[in-house]
């Protein structure tokens, strides 16, 4: 017997896994070699690559970040992803010919998915089951329900109506030599709202070659049905299986409890590492080599001329095309940000009533038949935002949480005095761990060298600190506050609910840099690295760890929550200007975060936290784009005063920090004239 | 030297990659003269027999394989590489086989059940006979095969079996120095790179 397969579909849109929601809107979600990686070990079934990028001239240039993948193409893709897939792997997307999918199958694909060609050339797929074997040729199918109640299928990523309805299509693939069909719901893409059964039997009785199903998954308990009542070989889905933590084991044991006898998933592979594996020699190699950039005291003058920038700002708020957060615009040039910011404000109160009643559900599930004292984790800087996450929690809906702090030894007075009092203020108990010193100053040389970055230290272990914690207290629910990119770059949908993942703790607030990748370097133990290790996957489900973000079940407006702590709370502000930004309320919790870590921002991508911050304030209605832009004329290039605090600290003039942070500047947005660094300017 | 054999299009680069992450230094190779210098040979592929035994014949293999087997050296069919280790196939006519184990390829028949050709997708194995590619842990498990045709031999050197149609069709075997299995272990995860694992330990006794 053949068991029922599970099958993640991964977008990708120029190299990048995308989220998808009705063939139209693509958020950038990350790095697909990791993601692949973890799902071979997990025992997934397959996978199916959809490239769905109109350009095949990739540009993944960040200096930055630590990606092994620097190809230019679909193929280049493929080629790396093959090294992490230990499972079969269907590949799809601007596949026009025999020669497409041989070049396909060579780089590592065990089958290949057609769709519109099949449409253009009827030959196509009967010559390719002749070369390659049926097995290996999948026909995707788009369909979507007229209004007459009738399936039809689409052509042209779901653009060109074709008349013809998805059985009747389906027999002639088959009929044709195709080995196996992957049917989408054009109107379920995305939605989460359950898949869309009628439409799937009617193909699955339509033909005797297994048929893969995606469209609508929103809940685990959604796919059993698309295999027991819809009669698909298997279930498919994109959007779940990147939202939540190790949504694939959790989906396989919800379809295998519903009765259906997949194969079960497993976590802890032997072979395959969560963990990147660094190659330490061309890692040297590039340090090496950017020490040697920084020393050459040509080295700006001697700049080629950056290619072409075709940077574009948001026409609503100001965030630039090219910059360190996943951001996508509509043909109106109206970026993500902005229209997830519209998505959220459209929610109706009602709605935010449900939303905190499905919060109560989701802490009360967790702490179930479990003794612990504490009903969750809210991890805590002792910022604005952790003081609302602990009123929420605590106040508002009577639950006990535990307080757990990274201390990363960057404190500003305030930021200190406001968590010190978190403690009284909200009668609670809490954790605070302080790395040791030295540890903490060579991880800061380190990180600054490495990725232009001093806190890596403080992402990675704001970012893991209380996760350990969870796992050692058998606590599994975590509130995080907002999801800072889909606040900031509308990365998720408001109804998405994403969780915190290993993945955005790599990728994301690590930059692709892991732990290990510190070890041995100015003589750092793995001992020494123990704040930054995030827990094993097998501990992470046996605990049941989940980290929610308090922004999905509430509405988020920052200003005014800062206001309200101020008068409930005497949370305090900063008394003293940011020398980089107008607000007085962020970051407290690191004098550098709003300082030369923000500086650093500036010097690669050519903004920094005041356009975030303007931003924000456009899109909550406060501030016009034309005053937006002076502020950020006025902070966005300031040197800020902190800088000397933090050379000190690490032993550092201030001649080779201009050097080392000159060598990340982003040559697409940097360009050197009469020897000075010079930049599009924002419109 | 741990040989995988480049009979044309098929899934090499998987092969390989598959032993490296289980510790093993692979060259891939279709020159016969290569043979000579192997301590253990995989033969990996898809597609048809009749086109695989062509690509042996015409790169001069089959001489320099038959005599490696003699030899002792250890040697992995994986699909259809298993198949070609066989004497005879009935894939699109009669073919001669390696010969390398007694044995007929034929087409899968479903019979009366639900079965399709060609099967695609994880079976579970059941261990027959013992085996040194498979341990206590991995000789229940589900691996992933991609076949229309399967290997009819002597009972003795099979080492695993799936069900399919009205009884059970070989998934692997092993006879000394050789050894076959129909699925995928290069796309099996962790239970295939197991066996993979186990067949370079041949090399190193």
């Amino acid at each position: 017997m053949v068991r029922p397969r599970l099958i993640p579909l991964l977008l990708l849109k120029n190299g990048l896994l995308v989220r998808s929601q009705g063939f139209e809107t693509h958020q950038f979600i990350g790095n697909p070699m990791s993601t692949i990686k973890r799902f071979s070990d997990w025992n997934v079934d397959e996978i199916v690559i959809l490239d769905i990028g109109g350009s095949n001239n990739h540009d993944l240039r960040r200096d930055d970040l630590q990606q092994q993948y620097s190809g230019q193409s679909i193929l280049d893709v493929l080629s790396e992803v093959a090294k992490v897939c230990f499972m079969p792997m269907a590949v799809g997307g601007q596949i026009r010919s025999l020669e497409d999918i041989e070049v396909r199958l060579r780089h590592g694909a065990d089958k290949c998915v057609i769709n519109t060609q099949v449409f253009v050339d009827q030959a196509l797929v009967p010559s390719a089951a002749g070369a390659f074997g049926s097995q290996c040729i999948v026909v995707s199918i788009d369909a979507k329900r007229c209004a007459d109640g009738r399936y039809e299928v689409f052509s042209h990523n779901g653009k060109v109506a074709t008349g013809i309805s998805p059985g009747e299509w389906a027999a002639r693939c088959e009929d044709a030599g195709c080995g196996e069909l992957l049917l989408n719901s054009i109107d379920r893409d995305g939605r989460g709202v359950g898949f869309d059964i009628e439409l799937i039997r009617e193909v699955t009785r339509a033909v005797k070659i297994p048929v893969i199903a995606c469209g609508g998954a929103g809940r685990y308990e959604d796919f059993a049905a698309v295999i027991l009542d819809g009669e698909a070989s298997a279930a498919s889905a994109a959007n779940i299986f990147h939202f939540f933590e190790l949504s694939y084991p959790l989906a396989k044991k919800a379809i295998i409890e519903a009765g259906v006898p997949m194969r079960p998933s497993r976590t802890g592979s032997q072979w395959i590492n969560r963990e990147p594996i660094y190659d330490t020699v061309r890692e040297n190699h590039r340090i090496e080599a950017r020490i040697s950039r920084s020393r050459d005291t040509e080295f700006s003058i001697n700049q080629k001329p950056g290619l072409k920038s075709n940077i574009i700002w948001c026409r609503k708020c100001t965030y630039p095309s090219l910059s360190a957060a996943p951001i996508g615009f509509d043909k109106n040039g109206v970026c993500t940000g902005c229209q997830m910011a519209n998505a959220k404000k459209a929610i109706p109160r009602e709605i935010w009533d449900e939303r905190l009643d499905l919060l109560c559900q989701e802490i009360e599930s967790g702490s179930r038949g479990k003794n612990v004292t504490y009903d969750c984790i809210i991890p805590v800087s002792g910022g604005k935002d952790s003081y609302f996450q602990v009123d929420t929690i605590k106040q508002k809906l009577g639950y006990n949480p535990l307080l757990v702090t990274y201390h990363g030894n960057n404190y500003t007075t305030v930021g200190w005095r406001n968590l010190s009092r978190m403690k009284e203020v909200f009668n609670v108990d809490h954790i605070i761990i302080r790395p040791p010193l030295e540890t903490l100053i060579k991880l800061n040389r380190l990180g600054f060298l490495v990725m232009g970055d001093m806190n890596w230290h403080a992402h990675i272990g704001i970012t893991t600190v209380p996760v350990q914690i969870a796992a050692e207290y058998n606590i599994s629910t975590l509130i995080w506050g907002e999801h800072g990119y889909t606040d900031l770059s509308g990365q998720f949908s408001m109804n998405d609910f994403p969780e915190m993942s290993y993945r955005d703790r790599l990728e994301h607030f690590g930059r692709g840099y892991e732990w290990n990748y510190f070890v041995g370097r100015e003589g750092l133990t793995s001992e020494d690295m123990r704040y930054w290790k995030y827990p094993n996957d097998q501990k992470l489900l046996e605990v049941g760890i989940r980290g929610l973000y308090l922004g999905n079940y509430v509405y988020w407006e920052a200003n005014e929550h800062t206001k309200r702590m101020i008068d409930e709370y005497g949370f305090e502000i900063s008394k003293t200007p940011f020398d980089r930004t107008f607000r007085l309320a962020s970051n407290l919790d690191d004098m550098h975060e709003n300082g030369v870590h923000d500086y650093l921002k500036y010097i690669k991508f050519g903004y920094g936290r005041c356009t975030d911050h303007t931003c924000k304030d456009i899109r909550s209605g406060r501030m016009l784009r034309n005053q937006a832009i002076k502020l950020i004329e006025q902070f966005d290039s300031v040197k800020p005063s902190d800088l000397s605090r933090w050379l000190a600290y690490v032993g550092m003039d201030e001649d080779e920090f201009d050097r080392i942070s000159d060598t990340f500047r982003d040559p697409r947005v940097w360009t050197v004239k009469d020897g000075k660094w010079r930049k599009q300017k924002l419109n | 030297m741990l040989l995988v054999i480049d009979i044309g299009l098929s899934n090499l680069a998987s092969v390989k990659r598959g032993f490296e992450i289980v510790g093993g230094e692979v060259v891939i190779s279709g020159e016969s003269k290569v043979i000579s210098e192997a301590n253990a040979i995989v033969l990996p592929g898809v597609g048809a027999f009749a086109d695989g035994m062509s690509v042996l014949k015409q790169r001069n293999l089959i001489a320099p394989l038959r005599h490696a087997s003699a030899c002792g050296v250890p040697i992995l069919g994986i699909c259809l590489g298993m198949q070609l280790l066989a004497g005879r196939s009935e894939e699109g006519g009669a073919h001669l086989g390696l010969g390398l184990i007694e044995g007929e390829c034929k087409r899968l028949d479903p019979g009366q059940t639900d079965d399709r050709v060609p099967n695609i997708g994880w079976c579970d194995i059941q261990p027959v006979n013992r085996s040194s590619l498979f341990s206590s842990i991995n000789s229940n498990g589900s691996y992933y095969f991609a076949h229309s045709f399967h290997l009819d031999c002597d009972e003795k050197i099979k080492t695993a079996l799936i069900e399919f149609g009205e009884g059970c069709i070989t998934a692997a075997i092993e006879n000394n120095n050789i050894f076959g299995v129909q699925f995928h272990p290069e796309k099996s995860q962790d239970f295939g790179l197991d066996i993979l694992f186990a067949f370079l330990q041949r090399i190193k006794k």
